[in-house]
């Protein structure tokens, strides 16, 4: 059987060379994003770069559900924007120091994503997609209605004290320095997500994605891994909701508004799910696409949809499993 | 009191012509169109500028006629092609969808909000119990009733309904039987097309038409066909109504709260019943 070779306790404790491989491309990832930033000089250049990887954050988020629980989200706006107003609003009320605001509101979406998920993860395709897309408008038009507390439809500016963590606010607004804090914590996001995705968990995950009905004959419980993949993208998601808050020091709610799941959801697709770092590249493609067609034209709304489409129908693993594709019939099994 | 009774049979009315159409395709080809929303937009926009000319059934009718053939264009170009897909293929392709529909009506109609009159013979009020009601508002109720009357006659008495009935209660056994659905389903989307185009036409005086008008009524129309249970036309029916009453008393007593109360509704049915009111698959 070859199940012998996987349970060899001497392969087993040594640690596998691609996760060492995977190490070692991470930390080179980010030594090349702090170049990057030190070489471009143009602020308008970086403010863009800057804003496209956070939101390929929230991408990754939203691509880490599809991959793993063939899931589509049309509401995870909700758990970003939940992020940007915990900060904006525990600063306002001044009720905690900035350190505590940022844990809340990583642990407040992640906990909201594993309550609901437990409600809505059992109910599979299509009607997945609109209850999110319900759902998450639910929060927009909350945070329109209660006017008192969130200001409405005009949002406010967040009030960030000199320093988080030591580190001097000024740096997290700064395009050039916040690039190299974003592109630091997306690459160790993939890092991470690729290592979940590879172990146990993230192939039993796959395993039900494929087919639900049958990892439950071989005896796995389904629900809870499925929930469990749901709260570990909206915690993803809501790390990109506290970056955006700290470089961009406003709310307002744009933020909870379902077009920006629907970009998220866009990125994802055009960059290819199936890949980790797929909807990052989909972001990056999508922020430049809609800066250079928005010169143009204002039509580019419509082009995003075109893009989708022909996406969707020529090339359904995205532009970044095409790549991968190439890749490999260039140089073979890496 | 029974006002505001009249004014959520008015929004639930609107709701079920709209939600209609979803099930409709749902219940004939297990897909959903993200795209619907921007047929009820382009309904309303198509009607607001027919009716300068040709007046209100002018309006009505050439909104009914245009969203049938790009109901039955959708059909043929998209639905089609794509049913052997994933279903959710579908639901992206028609999400991008609604992206161009949306830009197309900015292009044409611009950006603003526009206000579409109410037609000049449904003006004015009438009392009822000595509270005075607009005739226009009656006459979208009338609307919907005939609608929702006409298509429960259609489903049970013609060939089409049969099958699409058949088909939303067992797709394969139906298909086994030797229904085409290929042959069907032009027809039955180019009428929910047609369905959202006219409830479009006729919500046009009571909303101010914008390209985005769209993506608001396609998440209420979510709502309802979730609630009522995806692909059942009487779950349909009694959510349109329901969530019609509680929007419209909501805004009346609970105005800060009243978007929230549909959504909360729906999570409450869920937890009751995943699969909605009256929905035995999803």
């Amino acid at each position: 059987m070859t199940g012998i070779v996987t349970t060899d306790p001497i392969v087993s404790r040594a640690p596998p060379p691609r996760h060492a491989l995977a190490l070692a491309s991470a930390i080179g990832a980010i030594a090349c994003g702090a170049l990057l930033a030190a070489t471009i000089q143009s602020s308008l250049m970086m403010t863009l770069v800057t804003q496209a990887i956070i939101t390929a954050i929230l991408a990754t988020g939203v691509g880490f559900l599809i991959r793993q629980n063939g899931v589509v989200s049309f509401g995870h706006a909700a758990f970003y924007g939940i992020a940007c107003y915990t900060i904006a609003l525990a600063l306002k009320l001044g009720v905690m120091r900035v350190e505590f605001a940022i844990l809340l509101a990583l642990a407040l979406p992640t906990a909201l994503a594993f309550l609901l998920g437990l409600v809505i993860i059992r109910i599979p395709g299509v009607a997945f997609s609109m209850l999110t897309l319900a759902v998450g408008q639910a929060f927009y038009e909350f945070a329109m209605k209660a006017r008192h507390v969130t200001g409405g439809e005009d949002g406010f500016s967040v009030s960030l004290p000199p320093a988080i963590l030591g580190i001097p606010t000024a740096w997290f607004q700064n395009p050039h320095s916040m690039f190299v804090v974003s592109w630091s914590v997306l690459v160790l996001i993939i890092f991470g997500l690729a290592l979940i995705a590879a172990s146990p968990f993230g192939r039993l995950t796959v395993a039900i994605r494929e087919n639900e009905e049958r990892a439950r004959f071989i005896g796995y419980r389904t629900t809870l891994p499925r929930v469990l993949v749901l709260t570990l993208s909206a915690f993803v998601t809501a790390i990109a909701g506290v970056l955006f808050t700290l470089y961009n020091t406003f709310v307002s709610p744009d933020v909870l508004h379902w077009t920006l799941s629907g970009s998220a959801l866009i990125m994802a697709i055009i960059g290819g799910p199936r890949l980790i770092w797929g909807p990052a590249l989909g972001a990056i493609i999508f922020f430049f696409t809609k800066d250079i067609a928005g010169d143009v034209t204002e039509h580019w709304q419509g082009i995003i949809g075109v893009i989708l489409i022909v996406v969707m129908l020529v090339i359904p693993s995205g532009l970044g499993g095409t790549l991968a594709a190439l890749w490999q019939r260039r140089f073979g099994h890496g | 009191m029974l006002v505001q009774i009249l004014n959520g049979l008015v929004y639930g009315g609107l709701l079920y012509i709209v939600s209609v159409g979803l099930v409709l395709i749902f219940g004939l080809r297990r897909i959903v169109n993200f795209a619907h929303g921007s047929l009820f937009m382009l309904g309303a926009y198509v009607g607001f500028s027919v009716a300068a000319m040709g007046g209100f059934w002018g309006a009505l009718l050439a909104a009914a006629i245009v969203l049938a053939l790009v109901g039955a264009l959708l059909d043929i170009a998209i639905l089609q092609p794509l049913q052997r897909e994933d279903p959710i293929v579908t639901v992206l392709v028609t999400f991008g969808l609604l992206l161009i529909l949306e830009d197309f009506a900015q292009f044409v109609w611009g950006k603003d909000f526009l206000k579409s009159p109410v037609p000049t013979m449904f003006s004015g009020s009438v009392l009822i119990f000595g509270e005075s009601f607009p005739v226009y508002r009656l006459v979208v109720i009338a609307v919907a009733a005939l609608v929702a009357l006409g298509l429960s006659v259609w489903l049970r008495l013609s060939k089409i309904g049969l099958y699409v009935r058949a088909s939303s209660a067992d797709p394969l056994t139906t298909a086994m039987q030797g229904v085409n659905t290929d042959r069907v389903s032009v027809i039955v989307v180019a009428l929910g097309a047609a369905l959202a185009g006219i409830s479009g036409t006729i919500s046009a005086p009571l909303l101010a038409l914008s390209p985005s008008m769209g993506s608001y009524i396609l998440i209420e129309s979510f709502i309802v066909v979730v609630v009522g249970g995806l692909g059942s036309f009487a779950g349909a029916f009694i959510a349109a109504i329901v969530i019609g009453q509680v929007h419209n008393l909501g805004l009346v007593y609970v105005p800060w709260a009243a978007t929230m109360i549909p959504f909360l509704l729906m999570v409450g049915v869920l937890i009751w019943r995943p699969t909605g009111i009256a929905g035995s698959h999803v």
